[in-house]
């Protein structure tokens, strides 16, 4: 091996070197799955890894069909199996094929809703809008937030003039999955609620 | 877009709603995004929007229901409800029997409208079986097709099984195969090739015409006992809803004395058509449809018979709730000598109703003028047709009948016009009503 080569070769391998540490730290610190934060008395998450306005969905919605999405956010303590709050919703997305804009429906408490969205800004919404009560979960122990969404059938009959139908929403998500459903599920790290940022 | 328009929707919308308390506050991290309430009756934004038009993807005409076509057409100008376009593609499922129906919303001319695009699955290589139409005539006896199709993909096949006393001089029994297939996309440009054998039969006027020495010149082959024609096609959509079809007919005559030599009859075809449906203001709906067909057959096809034969026709309908009138006008000709079954011929269960063809001209004629009028009320009808049909050279001696009915799409038959009238065919110096029953004619 000439000198020269030894050169080229030390070059690569600290390239490669440098890549994979930059990839790891990139991972390590970029979040990725499920991020717990308090808003005033109310606990929420972000989920920056899942876009569910996606695949089949996002194009019935190009399409102009309103698509219906089923959210479960699971709350446990201690371990995983231990659940201590749950928060169901079914919100209602469609596209407006005139404004290229998304709209999204909360189907419970006499449909609040929101329009003129980005793909993304539909889905921060719908996250913004599952809340648990900070208050229903025991403070200085390890909790786990586990959530979960499945693209609906829009026939499912789940809202009534009196509000949303919970024990149906259990039932959907007590069953697994169909094939042509999508679906999506993405848990956090363990935390506390005193460790975790007010927003 | 933001429209002025939309909003003053937004606000007249919002605040009542605020006041009662209905509309939660907007959380801190969305108070600078637009909050408002949906209409209550639709989920989907798009509900606001009013329907500009219905069609169906691939240009695809689709035998529905007389009541599906009124739901179609309730549905033109109304606002986009989901649960409505819902309901219809429900109803279009189960009436083609497809594996699948569903809408697409796309933006209209004009604004503020969506166009409605139907699409029909109907893949799984079911097997989909229908009787097209279904005919009595008192006088001619019973025509009709059954039919089966199937579609695997973007072909389609369909296998019929035909009975035919009304349409040609000639009566037939028979079988028609046909394939069909989109080959672009879009649907604007479709192939297909049709087979057909008949076996066929003559009334003993016809006969004994052909035998006669006053046989017409322009008629290019006697009696055959049966014919097989093998057409391929190709259908270009010019400008929706104008179809322009070209194809080559090879149809082989076999006479009827099967030592005789079977005779050619190859045509270059082409047919020009426009149909059309429009709902205008609030409950009429008119339709065209419209084409003229040439056929040319030629020695440069190798056919034994030579001829040119020349077809328009036009139908209007109007119709309200309650109320429909429907015009027809037809106009042929042909030029050198033409076959039994590409002559004209009138006095069946469909034009110049009541009279009898056999007796106004066994052998038909190269020479059509056709005009009907058909008023309705409710499921009544009553129709006025005349014309005439005659050889080039001879007198045109014009004919006409009236008739009465019923028409409509009922209970069972709903997927289709059923018709029951009696016709009279008038100046004849006696009155000799003909019985018509059918659907899907």
């Amino acid at each position: 091996m000439t000198p020269l080569a030894h050169g080229r070769g030390s070059v690569v391998t600290r390239a490669v070197l440098a890549l994979s540490l930059g990839l790891a730290v990139w991972a390590v610190t970029v979040p990725t799955g499920l991020l717990p934060r308090r808003s005033g008395g109310d606990l929420r998450v972000a989920a920056p890894s899942i876009h569910f306005l996606t695949g089949k969905s996002l194009a019935r919605l190009h399409d102009g069909a309103a698509v219906p999405f089923d959210f479960q956010l699971i709350i446990a303590s201690g371990s995983k199996t231990n659940v201590v709050a749950r928060a169901l919703e079914r919100f209602t997305v469609s596209y407006d094929v005139w404004e290229e804009k998304f709209s999204v429906v909360r189907v419970r408490d006499f449909r609040r809703s929101q329009m003129r969205l980005s793909a993304a800004s539909a889905e921060s919404w719908c996250l913004d809008n599952i809340v648990i009560p900070a208050a229903s979960l025991p403070a200085g122990q390890p909790l786990y937030a586990r959530l979960e969404i499945r693209s609906a059938e829009s026939k499912t009959p789940l809202a009534s003039d009196s509000g949303i139908n919970l024990t149906t929403l259990i039932e959907i998500f007590s069953r697994p999955t169909r094939p042509e459903q999508d679906h999506w599920s993405v848990e956090s790290a363990p935390f506390q609620l005193a460790g975790i940022a007010a927003k | 877009m933001f429209s002025a328009t939309k909003l003053l929707f937004l606000a007249s919308t919002v605040a009542p709603l605020a006041l009662l308390g209905q509309t939660p506050q907007p959380d801190p991290e969305t108070a600078a995004a637009e909050t408002a309430s949906l209409p209550d009756s639709d989920l989907n934004i798009n509900s606001r929007y009013t329907i500009e038009s219905i069609t169906f993807t691939g240009r695809r005409d689709y035998k529905l229901s007389t009541s599906a076509l009124e739901e179609i057409r309730r549905l033109i100008g109304a606002k986009a409800s989901s649960d409505a376009l819902d309901s219809l593609t429900s109803r279009i499922r189960d009436e083609l029997r497809a594996h699948a129906v569903t809408f697409k919303l796309m933006r209209g001319e004009q604004p503020d409208a969506v166009r409605v695009l139907i699409q029909v699955d109907r893949a799984g290589g079911s097997v989909d079986a229908s009787i097209p139409n279904l005919s009595y005539n008192s006088q001619l006896g019973i025509t009709g097709t059954g039919q089966l199709a199937t579609t695997i993909g973007p072909n389609v096949f369909t296998f019929q099984m035909v009975r035919d006393t009304d349409n040609f001089i000639e009566r037939l029994v028979g079988l028609r195969a046909k394939y069909e297939r989109a080959v672009l996309a879009s649907g604007r440009i479709r192939i297909g090739f049709e087979f057909d054998g008949f076996q066929d039969q003559y009334a003993p006027t016809t006969l004994a015409a052909l035998a006669s020495s006053s046989r017409p010149s322009s008629l290019g082959a006697g009696a055959y006992g049966s014919r097989l024609n093998y057409e391929p096609s190709a259908t270009f959509v010019i400008a929706e809803p104008l179809t322009y079809t070209v194809g080559l007919s090879f149809e082989q005559l076999n006479s009827l004395p099967s030592s005789v030599r079977s005779q050619m009859a190859n045509a270059v075809v082409n047919s020009l058509r426009y149909h059309q449906r429009w709902s205008g203001v609030g409950d009429g709906a008119q339709e065209v449809d419209a084409g003229y067909s040439l056929r040319t057959a030629t020695a440069l096809l190798a056919t034994s018979l030579a001829y040119t034969r020349h077809l328009a026709h036009l139908k209007y309908n109007y119709s309200s709730r309650t109320q429909s009138v429907e015009v027809t006008l037809m106009a042929g000709a042909i030029y050198g000598q033409a076959p039994l079954f590409e002559r004209f011929a009138l006095g069946d269960s469909t034009l110049l109703r009541g009279w009898n063809k056999y007796q106004l001209d066994p052998l038909g004629g190269n020479r059509l003028a056709y005009g009907s009028v058909t008023y309705g009320y409710r499921m009544m009808r009553v129709f006025f047709d005349t014309g005439s049909v005659w050889d080039e050279g001879q007198p045109m001696e014009v004919k006409e009948s009236a008739g009465v009915g019923i028409s409509s799409g009922l209970g069972v038959l709903q997927k289709g016009a059923f018709l029951l009238a009696m016709a009279f065919p008038l100046r004849q110096g006696h009155v000799t009503p003909v019985l018509i029953a059918g659907m899907n004619f």
